[in-house]
C-alpha cells in the first residue's frame, strides 16, 4: 500500500476536530512532530469571532498595542483565523538558528512570533493612529471597513500574487493571447451541432449512414 | 524517492498491492493492452485487416490568421459567459424569426420546419435522440 497511500496522503490532509493549530501548516514534518496522529494536546481556547467580523486582512498595516514591540506599526504577512493570530513583518521577533547540521551551527535569523488579534489595531490612513473598525455598507452597496473615530474608509489591501506577477504590468510573451483577442466574441449561434458545422466549413461530405442497431 | 524513503521509515514493509496492474508489471509473455480500441478485424486465418474508417483521423482546419494562442495574458479581466443551453440557443436563433413572422401575420403552427424543427431524426447523420455525437 505504499504508492497509493502516498498519493492519498498528498491529496488532502484530514485534521481532527480538536487539532491544535500552530504556525506550521498541518501537512509539514514540523507540524506532525508537534501534533502526531492520535495524540491529544491541551486544548487552547480561542475567542469566538464570526468570519464576517474579521477586520484584519493580509497586507494591512496594523499597530501593536501590548507587548515587547508596543507602539510599532507593521504589515501583516500571515493571518491564522483558527487561533486569532496575526504575524507582522519583522516585529515581535525572537532569534533562532536555522539549517543546523552536525558541523555547522546554523544561520542566526530573526523569526516573528504570532500576535493575538486583541493586541493589534488597524491604522487609520488619515492620521496614522490605531483605531477600532466596523464593517459598514457604502452607498453603492460595497461592504467596507470604517474607522469608528474618524469615519474614514480603510481600503482593502492589494493582494499580491505569490509569484510576484503584477497583472497590469504584465508584458505578453509570444505564446500569450492579448486581452482584446481573448475577449472578442466570435461565436455565431446556430442550430448546427459542432460536428455539422465543422463538416460544412471543411467541405466534408458523408453520405454513409449508420446501420440500424438495437439494444435491450 | 525521498518521499518514498520517508514512508518506508514507517512500520509497514512490503509491495504496493493496491497499485493498478498494468502491462508493465507482468511477465514479458503476458499481453495486456492499455485500453485502445481495435482498428480492424481479425480473420479466422489469424490475419488482421486494418479498416481505414476505424482508425481515428484528426481533422485540423487551416490556422491561417487565427489569433488565439496557447496561453492567456494576465491582464485579462476574469469573468464567465452565460452557459450555453438549448433555451439560450433557441432564444438567439429561432425566437427572433418566429417573432418577426408572428408580427407580419405569416406564422403557421404547422410549418415549423423552416425555423429548424426536425420532426424525424431518421435520415440524419448526427441524431439528437438517441444522441450519437460527442459534443
Amino acid at each position: 500500500m505504499r504508492l497509493t497511500a502516498l498519493l492519498s496522503m498528498a491529496a488532502r490532509v484530514v485534521v481532527p476536530k480538536d487539532y491544535r493549530f500552530g504556525t506550521n501548516r498541518p501537512w509539514t514534518v514540523a507540524a506532525k512532530r508537534l501534533n502526531p496522529a492520535g495524540k491529544k494536546r491541551r486544548k487552547v481556547f480561542v475567542e469566538p469571532l464570526a468570519p464576517a467580523d474579521w477586520s484584519v486582512l493580509k497586507g494591512d498595516t496594523v499597530q501593536i498595542l501590548t507587548g515587547k514591540d508596543q507602539g510599532k506599526q507593521g504589515k501583516v504577512i500571515q493571518v491564522f483565523r483558527h487561533r486569532n493570530w496575526v504575524i507582522l513583518e519583522g516585529l515581535n521577533t525572537h532569534h533562532r538558528y536555522i539549517g543546523k547540521t552536525e558541523d555547522y551551527r546554523g544561520t542566526y535569523i530573526a523569526s516573528e512570533a504570532p500576535i493575538m488579534l486583541r493586541d493589534v489595531a488597524l491604522i487609520d490612513p488619515s492620521d496614522r493612529k490605531p483605531t477600532n473598525v466596523q464593517w459598514k455598507f457604502t452607498e453603492e452597496g460595497d461592504r467596507v471597513r470604517v474607522s469608528l473615530r474618524t469615519g474614514r474608509i480603510i481600503p482593502k489591501p492589494v493582494v499580491e500574487r505569490r509569484d510576484g506577477i503584477v497583472p497590469q504590468q504584465w508584458k505578453d510573451g509570444p505564446k500569450d493571447t492579448s486581452p482584446e483577442d481573448t475577449l472578442e466574441k466570435t461565436y455565431v449561434p446556430s442550430l448546427k451541432t459542432l460536428e455539422e458545422d465543422v463538416m460544412e466549413k471543411m467541405g466534408i461530405q458523408e453520405t454513409r449512414r449508420n446501420k440500424r442497431s438495437y439494444w435491450y | 524517492m525521498g518521499v518514498l524513503s520517508t514512508l518506508l521509515r514507517g512500520l509497514v514493509r512490503g509491495a504496493d498491492r493496491m497499485a493498478e496492474f498494468t502491462s508493465k508489471k507482468g511477465a514479458r509473455t503476458h499481453n495486456k493492452g492499455r485500453g485502445s480500441r481495435p482498428t480492424g478485424l481479425r480473420l479466422s486465418s489469424r490475419k488482421f485487416i486494418s479498416i481505414r474508417s476505424m482508425i481515428p483521423e484528426f481533422v485540423v482546419p487551416d490556422l491561417e490568421g487565427f489569433k488565439l494562442k496557447a496561453y492567456v495574458s494576465y491582464r485579462c479581466p476574469r469573468g464567465t459567459e452565460p452557459p450555453l443551453t438549448a433555451r439560450s440557443v433557441f432564444a438567439d436563433v429561432v425566437a427572433p424569426q418566429i417573432k418577426k413572422d408572428f408580427q407580419e401575420g405569416v406564422f403557421n403552427k404547422e410549418q415549423l420546419e423552416k425555423y429548424g424543427f426536425e420532426s424525424q431524426q431518421e435520415g440524419k447523420l448526427f441524431k439528437l435522440y438517441p444522441k450519437n455525437y460527442v459534443r
